[in-house]
């Protein structure tokens, strides 16, 4: 540290955007877990442990979140393993998979679950003819089913990139040492692929402690940590935070831990690719490509279903909440555009500035924390992650308890969603930032400033540009993910504030599905058109396999 | 920029529409979509204003309502029942709105610091597919036979409002035998919403919610549903609407109360959403398939008393054995 340092605009930069982050990010976390030990009533964590309902919630949490995670790897791993080395008949379906998971809003498809697999549901009807009872949907069952059923994708996308960057010559030479063929690649990919594996499976388990919507409609008489925390937020005759604030806490350290977890793994073992060939794909025809082709266009077409609920459910005419099938009406799409057009224009409006701060700071951070180092960026790199830390709900209770009244109240405006918006879904435009910085040269910013150009002005007029593809299909993925927010700003919104996903929360709750189907209709339009505008006119990858 | 469409876009957006409510007058209401629709249209055929309506559980939007006192958001409540608005009077102002003329004094809240819209009647809503042979139940005694398990859902009584008044009625109305029995047939929902629907789409033979909810299925022309006022008696409850001390928009929320209370906003509520009005100057059954209130036997019930046990009642409830426990 000099004091050189302290006259660069970076180093105020840098301070500024600490400010920031520990204003936005660390405080309502602070308050949170303070508020769990020093909050008005009986102590939040004696309650905890006295209450059997909230033991049970957390001990049914974490059964749930590892058995998803278990059969989302059984999913993904082998659909990766096949789309990557082989070709079969309808390969190209499952091309669309990273698409669906992003598309379908959770409550849909718990829905759409609901109308296959429920107690008068199309399955269960057609199995009950033949003397097979299901158990209840509610319930474990129903839970593991659809949780596991949209995360397989996370699993799925990591595996895939992992296995085409995997240098197929190692599993030649393996081969030619005489190792067989399967044994061979076993041994050698294994160990390259599997902390990939083991990062996406630890994902999946972070999003399913986390899941609001799904919990929320499916858990039914299944305590749950997310759906026992909202309600804490929620209830009626509840006077304090301390509940919610305590049991919001158990999730983040939860969290906490499996990160933890996951950076040792990372760190303990690590085989570097220097330069990948990744194979090619083998052919598969006949029964063998029927074989691989059947199960995974199966584990497709039924990721697909409520794409297909919602498209005739937004066209069909209902009567309050009975669904008039076969009588097709445009009455529930002229609501969502003229009737009560609000939610839609908020959803656009909060989701493109969040979209929009969170590119912009996220650039500018990672290029503060990649190129700019200094004793504070560090600490910006560290504080920026913890919002990866903090599900939704956790993440609503904070700035709820934090930013609801004193000298900065928010509750009420707008503003408060787009700050949920943004702290949530930041930190991965900041990932995919530095991971960019990372492969620029210094030496093109260099060569800028010795000849005459000022730092910042240097920043704009040769970082930014080279930034730019990346920062687009960031900004892309990062509208998608934001316009779908559900669980923080349904805690924060206010009146006339309503997004397209909490409208269509409240529609399903109300059990009006026509409705519910038009909104999420247009929700999946909103997410969907950016992404065809930036591959086809722009011809931005915005998936890229990297 | 002119790279990131989305941004531009986003930033074009942000400037051309921030939306402005200032004016307009607020509605908290942890009323269903159509229901409070049919107050918008009503608020707007009378007073030419849109009202914002911003909705949750009622407890959330209380509390709401509390935390906002130094900067009051929302203008018009509507609508709980007067045990859980009880615990919240010092956020309300008393309005004593011209339209009471019409209301039984009865219904009334003293001071008129509440405001009855709406009386909520209990039902047994039957799902006839699902029988298997059972006759439809038309008593609370009924739901006690074993046959019953697992196939009657209620809402949560920890959670709904609907729920408790239930659960409490239940437990005055029945001896305990039969009380302890019909509480192990119940499987108990948190979203008071799930009970109708799960009837509805055949995931329980029998459920206990208020009329509003489970007509409004009926209405749609489900014809393998019923309903049924317990012989019994059923339990009631009347929903009040309030007006917040310090509403912004004034005036325009008085007169927002009484647009709600109107004969022609009542009517449209019950015709939209199926809400018994508190008038007595309506006869249901020239809108809806509902009876009159005078051809239901209702089982009265002391809410000071459900208030006050509050506690201790939810912490009995939940010792005892229910259908849904077994997992």
């Amino acid at each position: 540290m000099t004091a050189a340092q302290f006259r660069t605009p970076w180093f105020w930069l840098s301070l500024l955007a600490l400010m920031l982050l520990s204003l936005f990010v660390l405080y309502p976390l602070l308050n949170i877990l303070t508020a769990s030990f020093l909050g008005d009533g009986p102590s939040g964590w004696m309650r905890v442990i006295e209450t059997p309902k909230y033991r049970q919630a957390i001990a049914n949490t974490l059964i749930l979140a590892s058995a998803v995670t278990v059969i989302c790897t059984l999913i993904g791993v082998p659909l990766a393993y096949v789309t990557a080395r082989y070709t079969f008949p309808g390969k190209a379906l499952i091309a669309l998979l990273p698409l669906i998971t992003l598309v379908i809003p959770e409550v849909i498809a718990a829905q759409t679950w609901l109308m296959m697999l429920g107690n008068n549901g199309l399955i269960t009807k057609f199995l009950r003819e033949f003397g097979i009872r299901l158990p209840s949907f509610y319930g474990w069952f129903g839970l593991i089913t659809s949780m596991s059923f949209i995360y397989y994708t996370y699993v799925y996308i990591g595996t895939v990139a992992a296995i085409s960057k995997f240098d197929a010559q190692l599993e030649e030479a393996a081969q030619s040492l005489g190792t067989a063929p399967v044994l061979s690649r076993l041994r050698v990919m294994l160990p390259v692929i599997l902390p990939t594996i083991l990062a996406s499976a630890l994902l999946v388990f972070t999003m399913a402690v986390g899941n609001f919507a799904i919990s929320m409609i499916l858990s039914h008489r299944l305590p749950l940590l997310s759906v026992a925390t909202y309600q804490a937020a929620v209830a009626e005759g509840a006077s304090d935070i301390t509940m919610q604030s305590t049991l919001a806490s158990v999730s983040v350290l939860i969290v906490m831990s499996v990160l933890f977890f996951n950076r040792w793994i990372v760190r303990r073992g690590r085989f570097e690719i220097v330069q990948g060939r990744g194979a090619r794909p083998a052919a598969l025809r006949g029964l063998g490509g029927l074989a691989v082709g059947r199960p995974s266009g199966a584990v497709v077409v039924i990721s697909l279903l409520p794409l297909v609920t919602i498209a005739i459910g937004a066209f069909t005419r209902s009567r309050g909440p009975v669904m008039q099938w076969g009588e097709w009406t445009f009455d529930n799409l002229i609501r969502v555009f003229v009737t009560a057009p609000g939610p839609l224009v908020n959803s656009l409006v909060y989701a493109g500035v969040a979209t929009f701060i969170s590119i912009v700071f996220s650039a500018l951070v990672s290029y503060l924390v990649v190129k700019k180092p200094n004793i504070l960026t560090p600490w910006i790199d560290y504080v920026s992650a913890v919002p990866l830390a903090l599900s939704g709900t956790v993440l609503g209770v904070g700035l709820l308890a934090t930013f609801n009244s004193g000298w900065l109240s928010l509750s009420g405006t707008a503003s408060i969603i787009v700050l949920a918006y943004v702290v949530r879904r930041m930190p991965f435009g900041m990932r995919n930032g530095q991971a960019v910085l990372h492969n620029i040269p210094n030496s093109l910013e260099e060569a800028s400033i010795s000849l005459g150009v000022p730092p910042v002005q240097s920043f704009f007029k040769v970082v930014l540009p080279v930034m730019l593809p990346a920062v687009a299909s960031a900004a892309i993925l990062t509208w998608t993910t934001t316009v779908a927010e559900l669980s923080a700003s349904i805690l924060v919104y206010s009146g006339g504030r309503e997004t397209l996903p909490i409208q269509i929360f409240r529609l399903i709750d109300s059990g009006l599905m026509a409705y519910a189907s038009a909104y999420g209709l247009v929700l999946v339009a909103v997410i969907l058109i950016p992404i065809i505008v930036a591959t086809k006119v722009f011809g931005i990858d915005v998936f890229s396999r990297r | 920029m002119k790279y990131n469409p989305i941004a531009g876009l986003a930033l074009g957006l942000g400037l051309a529409a921030g939306p402005a409510l200032a004016q307009d007058p607020v509605l908290y209401t942890s009323n269903p979509v159509p229901a409070y629709e049919a107050v918008q249209a009503a608020v707007k055929g009378a007073l030419d204003t849109d009202l914002g309506v911003i909705t949750g559980g009622s407890g959330v939007l209380l509390r709401r309502i509390e935390a906002e006192q130094g900067n009051v958001q929302g203008d018009v409540f509507w609508s709980s029942s007067a045990n859980t608005l009880g615990a919240f009077e010092a956020l309300f102002e008393a309005y004593a709105s011209p339209e009471l003329a019409a209301i039984p004094e009865a219904l009334r809240y003293p001071g008129d610091l509440f405001q009855p819209t709406n009386i909520h009647l209990v039902t047994i809503m039957v799902n006839t597919d699902l029988l298997d042979g059972a006759t439809a139940p038309t008593s609370w005694a009924e739901l006690a036979d074993p046959v019953w398990k697992g196939r009657v859902i209620m809402p949560d009584p920890a959670n709904s409002s609907t729920g408790y008044t239930i659960a409490w009625g239940l437990s005055k109305l029945l001896d305990e035998q039969t009380y302890k029995a019909v509480v192990a047939n119940v499987v108990t929902s948190g979203s008071s919403s799930a009970v109708p629907k799960g009837v509805a789409m055949g995931e329980y033979a029998v459920g206990l919610t208020f009329e509003t909810n489970s007509y409004a299925y009926i209405d749609g022309g489900q014809t393998e549903l019923s309903l049924a006022y317990p012989s019994e008696g059923t339990f009631q409850t009347v929903e009040f609407s309030g007006l917040i001390k310090g509403a912004p928009a004034g005036e325009t929320a008085q007169k927002t109360i009484d647009t709600l209370l109107s004969q022609d906003a009542q009517i449209a509520l019950l015709k939209a959403a199926f809400r018994r009005p508190s008038r007595a100057d309506i006869t249901v059954s020239e809108h809806v398939g509902l009876p009159e209130l005078s051809a239901v036997a209702v089982f009265p019930v002391d809410e000071a008393e459900a208030a006050a046990s509050r506690d201790a009642f939810l912490a009995a409830w939940a010792e005892l054995p229910k259908a849904g426990d077994a997992e």
